[in-house]
């Protein structure tokens, strides 16, 4: 038998938007406008944020969790009574995979991506060209020392 | 009057035709732009956030307190970029013990959030501060054969507490700006739909997509408006994929507002890049050709 572990949900606390989750009476408003949902039962922000209250940790921030198919879409947010915010507290589930490097492979791609250029899209010859023929200045993003200064911990 | 633009990665590099067609718009309100090319990327509400909400608070800030120095708004044309600035401009002017925390490290590089200016997404300037009536008078060609399904996009509007634009439920802002440019907006059944591209299963958002465009597709419009350059990616380059999913062409051409404004304010569509639209039914581009249909 699974047994609630209140260690998870004191870490899950402790980060931003990750207290929320506390406040979940399980009604359900987060799930009828949920998009995701609508296209894949098993995604259902109000399970997410049972299984927090839990401290299901492998569900939540292991290899494949579903998490990662939220849309980030903020209706959860709009519907909540309680000031849950499912999106909040999701985002800082997925803040947790990190330290456990169960993210998906795009995350660190993009903060890797902004480290070195300062943006998450990469100077191609074809974006060069296309501001050329529309009579654009030439891109210019000068960010990069303050931006690695700030990255580095 | 003067703002700073936040161009955002996204829209000058992916789809520097929006960046064009903003730039068009500007000019003719008569609104000034104050160039800052020290910003980063805001950075992105999505990915970024998921890696460390404090980074992305701090890398926001900076960006926010570079646009401080010039005590001037920042004007955003990206939801995603509107979506990160916004909100941490919120949530460190609410909350002092986040914005001594994120000062702390903005120190490292001589820097500092103050809280001193606000960041609106460029629909907000038009509609309260250029005023209706002066877009109005800046439309030369208006877009009378135009019906122009309308698409929100999520982050314009959520949370609605932070981004106070306009009602998330029941929203107006789109609609008018459409009607000004002479066109006829049309709000279809899904005009509030996410288009999922945040979604790591490609497929939902494939999913999402579909409904959209069957939605669009009954209203009888003849194009799709939107205001961020991640749902076009979505709908524009997305329509491809979607098509080969359900095995159906549903030929919708999107246009991102400004080009919309530009045109009625007498742009070619050369003039905004609409031929780096993978979507534009020839019938449909004659149909913006307006001001060379008046000239002539």
């Amino acid at each position: 038998m699974k047994t609630i572990d209140y260690s998870f949900r004191e870490r899950l606390n402790q980060i931003l938007g990750g207290f929320g989750h506390n406040y979940c009476y399980q009604c359900g408003a987060c799930v009828a406008d949920c998009p995701t949902h609508r296209h894949l039962d098993d995604f259902n922000p109000r399970t997410i944020i049972l299984q927090a209250l839990f401290g299901f940790e492998e569900e939540l921030i292991g290899t494949d969790s579903i998490i990662w198919n939220c849309t980030n879409c903020y209706n959860c947010h709009e519907r909540c009574p309680q000031e849950v915010s499912p999106i909040e507290v999701i985002i800082a589930l997925k803040n947790m995979s990190l330290e456990k490097d169960t993210q998906p492979p795009v995350i660190k791609n993009i903060v890797d991506k902004v480290r070195k250029s300062g943006s998450t899209v990469s100077v191609t010859e074809l974006a060069n060209k296309r501001r050329e023929e529309l009579g654009l200045p030439p891109f210019q993003m000068d960010c990069t020392d303050e931006v690695e200064k700030l990255l580095k911990n | 009057m003067k703002v700073i633009p936040f161009w955002g990665c996204m829209i000058a590099l992916k789809y520097p035709q929006m960046e064009k067609a903003v730039r068009f718009s500007l000019e003719k309100l008569g609104v000034e732009v104050q160039e800052e090319t020290r910003f980063s990327c805001c950075p992105d509400p999505i990915y970024f956030k998921a890696a460390d909400k404090i980074t992305w608070l701090t890398l926001a800030a900076r960006n926010i307190a570079l646009a401080e120095e010039h005590e001037m708004d920042i004007v955003t044309l990206c939801s995603g970029c509107t979506s990160t600035l916004s909100e941490a401009n919120y949530h460190l002017k609410h909350d002092k013990e986040l914005r001594e925390k994120v000062n702390q490290s903005l120190k490292k590089i001589g820097r500092e959030f103050r809280g001193t200016i606000n960041v609106r997404h460029l629909v907000t300037l038009l509609r309260d501060d250029v005023g209706m009536e002066r877009i109005k008078a800046s439309v030369k060609y208006p877009m009378q054969d135009l019906k122009v399904a309308i698409h929100y996009g999520c982050h314009l509007l959520k949370p609605s507490e932070v981004m106070n634009v306009d009602d998330p439920v029941v929203p107006k802002i789109l609609h008018e700006l459409i009607e000004i440019t002479g066109a006829t907006p049309i709000n279809h059944k899904e005009y509030l739909l996410c288009c999922g591209k945040a979604c790591q299963d490609h497929e939902l958002s494939l999913g999402m997509s579909t409904d959209v465009f069957q939605s669009i597709t009954d209203s009888g419009a003849d194009c799709m408006g939107l205001i961020c350059p991640t749902c076009f990616d979505s709908f524009d380059l997305g329509q491809i994929r979607v098509s080969r999913k359900v095995g159906k062409e549903f030929n919708v051409p999107v246009i991102y507002y400004f080009q919309l404004l530009a045109l009625a304010q007498g742009a070619k569509p050369e003039d905004v890049g609409i031929k780096y639209h993978k979507i534009m039914p020839d019938t449909f581009l004659e149909k913006l050709r307006v001001s060379e249909t008046v000239a002539s």
